[in-house]
C-alpha cells in the first residue's frame, strides 16, 4: 500500500491489472451504490401523483416545498442537535478510553484483551442493543426503581425512556466504539520514546497530553467523526424507537414520506442531506488524509 | 535453448524509471561463468537496479542482458536460470525452512516426497539440518541468510544474484557468512553477482570488483587493480587506502612530471607510457596510504623518496596492526599516512607536531582526469 | 472499523513494545479515574444486554422490566411457535443464509480489491471515494434507492437479490478497509521472491499470499457475517416480501410487549457470539499452529 509512483506515470499494463483487480468491486457498487444514488436524484425532480406514482419530469417544486418548509428546518435543528450531543460524548469517552488502553495499561496483552472486550458489542445486534435500555430506562425499570427506593423521587422518572435523552444515550452506546477503534489505533502508533523526551525535558501529564497525544491522534479521531457524524445523521431507527415518536430526524421524516409514497418529498430531503454529509465529511477528509491513514 | 552457461554481457544497458532520468546508464559489462562479481558503489547509484534487471525483476529501458549466450531481456527468472536473495532474504514467513527451500521446487509440480528430499540435502549443505522445521522469525539473521542462500541455490540456477546479502548482519557475522558465500560459491560453480556498499566486503570476496557512480561504470577489474590502481580520483576516494593530490603540471620531463604545490617545491611523478601530459595541465596524483613515511623535519629522507611535503599532524587514531596519523598536508584533501605500529612506537608523534610527509617517488600514480563535463557537474 | 487494524495487528504479530506510561513507580491518580471511566463504560457497554438475556429466561408472567418473574425457557418455545411473533424461524434462516453468501463475496472481492490497491493505477482514487461514498452515504436513502431502481427494471425485490446488493455496499467498504490494514504489514518482497522461485501469478496467491494474510482474511470474513446479519437500514426497502431477522426484530418492537423480543436477542446474540468466538478462536489457531511447527 506504498504507493511507489503516482498514478500519472503508472504504465498501461498497471492500469489494467489494477482495474481488473477492483473490477468486482467496481461492478457491485456501481449497481448498489451509484446507481441508487442516481435514482434518488432523479426521483427528487419527478413530480407525484400523490398516490405512489410518479410522474417523470423535471420540477424543483419538490426543493422549493422542503425548503420552504419549517418543518425541514426543525429537522435539521433536531439532527444537528442529535449528531452534536453524540459526536461530544462519544469523543470524550472515545478518546480517555483509547487514552487509558494505551498509556495507562502496562501489560501489553492485558491492553489488547479489554480492547477486544470493548469491541466484541460492534459485532452483535444494534436493534437488540437498543432494545436493551428498555429495562433499565423504562418508566418502571432499574434506574427508576432504584432512584425511588433512595427516595431521591417521588415519582417515577418519565424522561429517562421514549425522549431525546434516550436517543443519545443510544447513539452513544452503539457508536463510542467507533471513536475508541480509530483513536486507539493512532494514539498506538505514537512512539513511546517521544512521551519519555518529554517527561525528561519536564514536560507535565497534561502537557504531554496537549502536545503530543492529542495533536498526534487527530487523525484516528477525524476518522471517528466520519463515522460518528455520517451514522447519526443518516438514522432513523433510534430516533423514531428511543424517542417513542416524540422525535424526529431528516432520515425519520424520510422515512415517513416513503411509507406515504410522498417520493419526490423524500428524494429531495435525502439529496440535500447527502449534500450537507458531503459537505461535512470532504471538510474533514481535508484534515486528514484517510486513505495514508488506514494503509499505513 | 536452455541457458547452460553462466556468462553475462550487458550491452548498453540504460533504465529509466520516470522517463527523464537514467537511473542505469549505458553499462557495458562482461562477466565470465564461475566468477563471484561485486558491484559497489554508494547509494543510488544504480547498481541495485542492475541487479534486478538480470534477475528479471526489472525490464531495461534499453540494451541488452546476455546471459550464456541468449538475450534475456523479457524472459521470466527462471528461463533466465538465475535466482536471486533478497536484501532482508523476504523468507515466506507462514513456512517453515524446510518448506520455504522446497518452494521452488513445488511451484514447479515435483512430488511432496521428491521435494522434501532435494530439500533436505540442500539444508544439510547449508548445514541447517537440526533447524528444519522452524519458521523464519525463529531463526537468527545468519541462519536466515542461509536458509535464502539454500532457497535460492535449490533451483540449481547458471547465476546467483545477492542484494546486499551481508547488510543485515552485525560485524563478526559478516566475516563468518563472507567466507560461507565464498565456499558456496566455489561449491555450487555458478556465477554469484553481489551488490554491496562495503569496500571490504567487495574486494575480500570478488574476482570482479565494478564500481559505480551515477548509473555508470566507474572501473571494473580485479580486486587488486581497483584498489590499488584506481583508474581516478572518484574510485581512487570511494576504495579508499588513498591519498588524492591535485595540482597544476609545472614540467615534463622525459620519465616524469612535476606538479606544482603551493606550499612547497613541486611533486615529482612518474610518467606513464600512455599517458599524456603537458605544461599547465590540472592533474589528479594517488599515493597510497601506507606508502607514505613520515619524517621528522631535518632528517634524511628515506631512499628513492624525491617529495616531501611539510605537514602539521591533525589527528591520531590507533588502529592496532597501525596507527592512522590524519595530516594537514593539503589545503583542500584529506590526507592520511598509515604508519606501521612498530615504526609509529618508535618515535610516536603527538597531535600538533609537524613532519615531512614523504613517499617513493614511483608509488605516485597520476590518475585519469575528469571531463570537462564531469567537472561542472 | 480500521478497528480491525489495531486489533489484528496485535493478533498477528503482538508488539513488543511496552505501554506507554510509566512503567514503574506508583500509579498516578490519573490512572484510577481513567481506570474508572473506563469500567464505567464497559458496564454501560455490557450492562443492558445482560439485562435482557436475564429477562429472557421468565416464566409466562414475565414482563419487559425487572424483577424477574420465575424462570423458564418459556418466551424462547413462544418465539418459534407463536404466529403473532411473525415468522422468526423463516426469517433467522434467510439472514444465516445471506449472510453467509455475503461473507463469501466480500471476502473475495475485498481481497481483490486490496491487491489491486496496492499498486497506484489511473482512477484509483475514484474508486476508493466510491467506497467511502458508500460506507457514510444514508443507508434507507440507498436502500429505497435500490429499491426504487429494481421498480423501475421491472425486477422483483428480495432478499438474495436487490437485498444481497444492498448489503455488498455496505460490507464491501469495511472489506477492504480491513484488507488495506491487513496488506500494508505485506512485505512486496515476497511476491518478488515467488516469482523468482518460478510461481505463476496464481501460485503466489494460493501459496504465498492467501497464507500470509489468512489471520486477516478471517477478520473480513467477521466483518462481512456480522455487518450483514445485523443490517437494518439497507434491507428494510430492499428485501421484498420475505423478511431478514433484523426487519423481523423491527416489527416485533412495534408490535410484540413480551419478553419474546427478548428471547429472540438472546438467540441472535448468542449467534452473534459463535461466529465472534470462531473468527478469533480460527486466528489464534493458525497463530498457535505456525507457532507449534515453530517448535517443533
Amino acid at each position: 500500500m506504498q504507493p511507489s509512483a503516482s498514478p500519472a506515470q503508472t504504465s498501461p499494463r498497471a492500469n489494467l491489472a489494477g482495474w481488473l483487480y477492483v473490477s468486482p468491486l467496481v461492478l457491485v457498487l456501481v449497481p448498489f451504490f451509484v446507481a441508487p444514488i442516481l435514482v434518488v436524484l432523479a426521483a427528487s425532480f419527478f413530480a407525484t401523483d400523490g398516490f405512489g406514482g410518479l410522474t417523470p419530469g423535471f420540477t424543483l417544486a419538490s426543493y422549493v416545498e422542503i425548503l420552504h418548509s419549517a418543518l425541514t428546518l426543525k429537522l435539521y435543528l433536531a439532527t444537528i442537535k442529535f449528531t452534536v450531543l453524540t459526536w461530544v460524548f462519544t469523543l470524550i469517552i472515545g478518546f480517555f478510553v483509547a487514552y487509558f488502553l494505551v498509556f495507562h495499561v502496562r501489560n501489553q496483552l492485558l491492553a489488547i484483551g479489554l480492547f477486544l472486550l470493548c469491541t466484541v458489542p460492534f459485532w452483535t445486534s444494534n436493534i437488540i442493543r437498543m432494545i436493551s435500555w428498555i429495562p433499565l430506562l423504562g418508566k418502571e425499570g432499574l434506574i427508576n426503581q432504584a432512584l425511588l427506593a433512595l427516595g431521591v423521587i417521588r415519582q417515577p422518572l418519565e424522561v429517562l425512556l421514549f425522549s431525546d435523552l434516550a436517543v443519545v444515550i443510544a447513539y452513544v452506546h452503539q457508536l463510542t466504539i467507533f471513536m475508541i477503534v480509530p483513536i486507539f489505533n493512532s494514539m498506538a502508533r505514537i512512539d513511546k520514546k517521544l512521551i519519555e523526551a518529554a517527561i525528561d525535558a519536564g514536560a507535565s501529564r497534561f502537557d504531554i497530553m496537549r502536545l503530543i497525544v492529542v495533536p498526534m491522534s487527530k487523525s484516528g479521531i477525524a476518522l471517528g467523526t466520519i463515522f460518528v457524524v455520517s451514522i447519526v445523521m443518516g438514522d432513523f431507527f433510534v430516533v423514531k424507537v428511543m424517542s417513542g415518536g416524540g422525535s424526529a430526524s431528516v432520515v425519520s421524516a424520510f422515512y415517513e414520506d416513503v411509507g406515504v409514497l410522498q417520493y419526490p418529498n423524500a428524494a429531495a430531503s435525502a439529496v440535500l442531506l447527502t449534500l450537507v454529509l458531503v459537505a461535512i465529511v470532504s471538510l474533514i477528509l481535508r484534515t486528514v488524509d484517510i486513505r495514508r491513514e488506514i494503509t499505513s | 535453448m536452455a541457458i547452460e552457461r553462466g556468462d553475462i554481457e550487458l550491452a548498453g544497458v540504460c533504465k529509466s524509471f520516470d522517463g527523464v532520468t537514467n537511473v542505469v546508464d549505458g553499462v557495458n559489462l562482461k562477466i565470465a561463468d564461475g566468477a563471484y562479481c561485486c558491484f559497489i558503489g554508494p547509494s543510488g547509484c544504480g547498481k541495485t537496479t542492475i541487479l534486478r534487471m538480470i534477475a528479471g525483476h526489472e525490464d531495461p529501458s534499453a540494451g541488452e542482458i546476455v546471459i550464456g549466450g541468449q538475450n534475456v531481456v523479457g524472459l521470466a527468472p527462471v528461463q533466465r536460470r538465475t535466482a536471486m536473495m533478497f536484501q532482508s532474504y523476504a523468507l515466506f514467513p507462514h513456512l517453515t525452512v524446510r518448506d520455504n527451500i522446497a518452494f521452488a521446487l513445488r511451484v514447479r509440480g515435483m512430488s511432496r516426497g521428491d521435494r522434501l528430499r532435494a530439500a533436505d540435502a540442500m539444508i544439510e549443505k547449508v548445514r541447517l539440518t537440526s533447524f528444519a522445521d522452524r519458521l523464519p522469525a525463529q531463526l537468527s539473521g545468519g541462519q536466515q541468510q542461509r536458509v535464502a542462500l539454500a532457497r535460492a541455490a535449490i533451483t540449481e540456477p547458471r547465476v546467483l544474484l545477492l542484494d546486499e546479502p551481508l547488510s543485515a548482519l552485525d560485524e563478526q557475522l559478516r566475516v563468518q557468512m563472507r567466507q560461507e558465500l565464498r565456499r558456496m560459491q566455489r561449491e555450487l560453480g555458478i556465477t554469484f553477482i553481489h551488490v554491496t556498499h562495503t569496500q571490504l566486503e567487495a574486494i575480500a570476496l570478488a574476482d570482479l570488483v565494478v564500481v559505480m557512480e551515477h548509473g555508470k561504470i566507474k572501473q571494473a577489474g580485479a580486486a587488486r587493480d581497483v584498489y590499488a590502481h584506481p583508474h581516478d580520483r572518484y574510485v581512487a576516494e570511494f576504495m579508499g587506502g588513498q591519498n588524492v593530490l591535485s595540482g597544476r603540471v609545472e614540467k615534463v620531463n622525459g620519465a616524469s612530471f612535476t606538479l606544482a604545490q603551493a606550499a612547497s617545491d613541486g611533486i615529482e611523478v612518474p610518467l606513464q607510457a600512455r599517458a599524456k601530459v603537458s605544461i599547465g595541465d590540472q592533474v589528479d596524483i594517488a599515493v597510497r596510504r601506507d606508502d607514505i613515511a613520515l619524517v621528522r623535519p631535518g632528517q634524511a629522507l628515506p631512499e628513492g623518496c624525491a617529495t616531501s611535503l611539510p605537514s602539521r599532524v591533525l589527528a591520531i587514531e590507533y588502529q592496532g596492526y597501525f596507527v592512522k596519523v590524519m595530516l594537514d598536508t593539503v589545503p583542500d584533501d584529506e590526507f592520511v599516512a598509515y604508519v606501521p605500529e612498530r615504526t609509529f612506537f618508535a618515535d610516536p608523534l603527538t597531535v600538533g607536531d609537524v613532519v615531512m610527509a614523504t613517499w617513493a617517488t614511483c608509488s605516485a600514480r597520476p590518475l585519469a582526469q575528469r571531463s570537462v563535463a564531469q567537472r561542472e557537474f | 472499523m480500521s478497528a480491525v487494524t489495531a486489533d489484528m495487528r496485535d493478533t498477528i504479530a503482538p508488539p513488543s513494545t511496552k505501554a506507554i506510561a510509566p512503567s514503574k513507580g506508583n500509579r498516578p491518580w490519573t490512572f484510577y479515574a481513567l481506570a474508572t471511566l473506563f469500567a464505567l463504560y464497559v458496564l454501560a457497554l455490557y450492562g443492558p444486554m445482560i439485562c435482557i438475556y436475564i429477562l429472557s429466561f421468565q416464566d409466562i408472567r414475565g414482563g419487559l422490566v425487572f424483577p424477574m418473574k420465575g424462570q423458564s425457557l418459556h418466551w424462547f418455545v413462544d418465539l418459534f411457535t407463536q404466529v403473532r411473533t411473525g415468522d422468526v424461524k423463516g426469517s433467522f434462516d434467510r439472514s444465516i443464509k445471506l449472510a453467509v453468501i455475503v461473507t463469501i463475496i466480500t471476502v473475495v472481492i475485498s481481497f481483490l480489491a486490496g491487491l489491486g490497491f496496492r499498486k497506484r493505477f489511473w482512477g484509483d482514487g475514484v474508486v476508493f471515494y466510491m467506497m467511502i461514498g458508500s460506507l457514510v452515504a444514508p443507508g434507507l436513502v440507498l436502500g429505497l434507492g435500490t429499491g426504487l431502481l429494481f421498480q423501475a427494471l421491472g425486477l422483483n425485490a428480495s432478499w438474495y437479490t436487490s437485498a444481497l446488493g444492498a448489503q455488498l455496499s455496505w460490507t464491501l467498504p469495511f472489506g477492504v478497509l480491513v484488507m488495506f490494514a491487513v496488506m500494508s504489514r505485506y512485505n512486496r518482497a515476497w511476491d518478488e521472491a515467488a516469482y523468482d522461485l518460478g510461481a505463476s501469478r496464481w501460485q503466489t496467491i494460493w501459496l504465498v499470499i492467501v497464507p500470509v494474510l489468512a489471520p486477516g482474511i478471517v477478520a473480513v470474513a467477521l466483518f462481512g457475517f456480522t455487518l450483514s446479519y445485523d443490517e437494518f437500514a439497507r434491507s428494510l426497502q430492499t428485501a421484498g416480501s420475505l423478511n431478514t431477522l433484523p426487519l423481523e426484530i423491527w416489527s416485533m418492537t412495534l408490535n410484540v410487549t413480551s419478553p419474546s423480543l427478548y428471547a429472540l436477542g438472546t438467540v441472535t446474540t448468542i449467534i452473534s457470539f459463535i461466529v465472534i468466538g470462531a473468527s478469533l478462536g480460527s486466528i489464534v489457531l493458525i497463530q498457535k499452529r505456525r507457532g507449534r511447527a515453530a517448535e517443533g
